[in-house]
């Protein structure tokens, strides 16, 4: 795609967005379920960035997630924060989750690097389970959400003014998203999946590449905690699982790894279609497990990763920009050395 | 207090030997294949509950606790053949989303099946009541557990170095291209192997039905404390599986005696500690697994 045909497609997408509320109830959708998508894509961007450009499993960002969901709720709870400081509140605590877990999970690769981000992540489950008396333990806290602090004033913030809230949030982590993925440290992060070693003889280290990657990450994924606290009214321990980070795997895989827009659709398939299935049945997670399995098997590339390829092969369809190739690794018919984790 | 340090030591024990045999059959499958599952859960609570049902049906317990675990492996080997055999030859991530995907649909079957709420499955008489030890008194039932669980480590660890098959496995472990060219069948081994892990998985979960109750969620409570314990005994390596699983056990039921708010997170600590001195578990070997 070229560059211009890319402004003119993603303009397209934020106006269709910016008429969210007035579409949204045409397909019989609530606008907060819409601000849902907008706000999870964020935290599916800060999973595609460590899996899907870097390679690396991360399977505990709802760690992150849920701190920035308990960070907002908690500050706004105990110390009567407004509603932009509730938002700044819960992305350093995802950043400070990020930093704390680091020195860890930058020890090792590959699947034992997704092992000890499920593990690791746990632990803010547990405690968020256990202290009750701050955390109002398994039922989670309910929290109603803080007004805006305006010079002088205090301005409600209704559903209909979260929703612009969270496009806004959107659209600057997407170019934020954008320019990590383009700039030399975004390829050197693509590098770094396809083929570490080689990363380092050239001198660079590694480490260091993937501490910045995961402090990015972390940051992303308190940004959207907080946000999905603050559009919800509640923070729970859930929010922390490792289930939550598998959803946000699943999403990246629905949309397409290593895209920049693939997060936004995994987000839309998996908040409207969790939002539409449960309410027709309460086997929910019964199709939930069949998605993750047949997208697996049969859809690795996701939507945007299919449309791509298809892109690629045609001739017409000529290709100056070689991005596309974030793919190729994820290719499920490329050899991969078996018996051996990568 | 330090009268119950005793018993708790050896709660500690039992509770370590189930972890250390539910790592053991998530590490057999990992070594060889790469893949985590995360439905080996799944198939503890599926064997549990098939030997509460035929427990009901009046099949002895002693028969249950071999044809559950069997009829598991039976579902595990239809799993493996058709879900997880495809992918092999992917990222190692993709089969751990996909077992994900399994264990969700697993926990809502059992749900429908066995109803949402736990389920009594107690020991048989024979295994109920308590032994006195002359300085302490145990349950009989949890006697009986470490030494089942024992038998199945020791018979496991037998067919490993002692049989010819073993021997197979193990290579290819190390290097599954020449063991195909030296005319293995690896989709044997594959197959076999998994189904290894998914009986041990299957004795585990019978026996923790009896211990620990039986819910559609019961198997996955194990799984996250086996992920720990082969981190902490280091992945590839089967005997830190065992000793690690041993060390979690004591940490939480320490933990549980001690500052009872902290026993969950105490086996967290642990990991965070062993991590720290020694990145690959204790008895990781380098280079394995990255």
């Amino acid at each position: 795609m070229s560059a211009r045909k890319e402004l003119l497609l993603s303009a397209a997408v934020v106006v269709l967005f910016a008429f969210g509320p007035w579409i949204s109830p045409l397909m019989h959708l609530d606008v907060s379920i819409v601000s849902g998508v907008l706000v999870i894509a964020i935290a599916v961007m800060s999973v595609n960035l460590l899996l899907g450009y870097t390679g690396l499993p991360a399977f505990g960002n709802a760690a992150y997630f849920g701190l920035g969901s308990y960070g907002a709720a908690l500050s706004v709870k105990y110390f009567q924060v407004h509603f932009a400081e509730a938002i700044v509140i819960g992305t350093v605590a995802g950043l400070l989750g990020g930093l704390i877990l680091a020195p860890f999970l930058l020890r090792r690769r590959g699947i034992y690097f997704g092992l000890l981000s499920i593990a690791f992540g746990q632990v803010f489950y547990f405690i968020a389970y256990r202290y009750t008396d701050v955390t109002g333990g398994e039922d989670g806290m309910q929290v109603p959400r803080p007004p805006l602090a305006l010079a002088n004033a205090h301005v409600t913030v209704s559903d209909f003014g979260f929703y612009y809230v969270a496009l806004a949030f959107f659209v600057i982590a997407l170019i934020a998203f954008r320019t990590i993925a383009r700039s030399p440290f975004g390829r050197t992060l693509i590098a770094i999946r396809q083929n570490e070693p080689r990363v380092r003889y050239l001198g660079l280290n590694t480490d260091r590449f993937i501490f910045v990657a995961l402090l990015i990450s972390s940051t992303m994924a308190g940004l959207s905690g907080a946000l999905s606290g603050l559009l919800i009214n509640f923070a729970f321990p859930l929010q922390l699982d490792w289930h939550q980070s598998g959803y946000f795997v699943l999403s990246m895989i629905l949309g397409g790894a290593g895209t920049v827009w693939g997060s936004l659709v995994g987000a839309f398939i998996y908040v409207i279609g969790n939002d539409i299935i449960s309410t027709i049945t309460s086997w929910w997670q019964i199709f939930l497990g069949a998605l993750f399995v047949a997208c697996v098997l049969f859809f690795p590339r996701g939507i945007l990763g299919t449309l791509q390829a298809l892109g690629r092969r045609a001739p017409q369809a000529f290709d100056d920009d070689d991005d596309d190739d974030v793919n190729a690794a994820f290719d499920p018919n490329a050899p991969v050395e078996v018996g051996r984790g990568v | 207090m330090i009268e119950h340090l005793g018993p708790q030591l050896f709660n500690g024990l039992v509770l370590g030997a189930f972890y250390a045999i539910v790592a053991l059959g998530l590490s057999l499958i990992m070594n060889l294949t790469g893949t985590i599952n995360m439905a080996h859960g799944s198939f503890m609570t599926l064997a549990g509950y098939l030997a509460y049902t035929m427990v009901l049906r009046k099949i002895p317990f002693g028969w249950a606790l071999i044809l559950a675990p069997l009829i598991a492996v039976l579902v595990g080997i239809i799993v493996e053949r058709t879900l997880v055999r495809p992918l092999y030859k992917r990222e190692p991530f993709y089969s751990l989303l996909m077992t994900f995907g399994l264990s969700l649909m697993a926990e809502e079957a059992f749900r429908l099946i066995w109803g949402p709420n736990g389920v009594p499955f107690s020991p048989p008489g024979a295994l109920a009541g308590a032994a006195s030890l002359g300085f302490m008194q145990f349950p009989v039932f949890r006697i009986f557990i470490v030494v089942v669980l024992l038998i199945a480590i020791a018979a496991l660890a037998l067919f490993l170095t002692r049989t010819r098959f073993g021997l197979r496995l193990r290579a290819a472990v190390q290097d599954t291209e020449m063991i195909a060219a030296l005319g293995t069948n690896t989709q044997v081994l594959y197959a076999v192997n998994f189904s290894l892990g998914i009986f041990l998985a299957g004795i585990a979960g019978v026996l923790a039905g009896g211990m620990l109750g039986l819910s559609p969620t019961s198997g996955n409570a194990l799984l996250m404390p086996a992920f720990v314990t082969v981190i902490i005994g280091g992945m590839g390596s089967l005997f830190g599986s065992i000793i690690g699983g041993l060390l979690v056990g004591i940490a939480i039921s320490m933990t549980t005696l001690f500052i009872p708010a902290a026993s969950e997170v105490s086996m967290y600590v642990l990991m965070a500690i062993v991590l720290l001195v020694r990145p690959r578990g204790l008895f990781g070997e380098e280079g394995i697994f990255g």
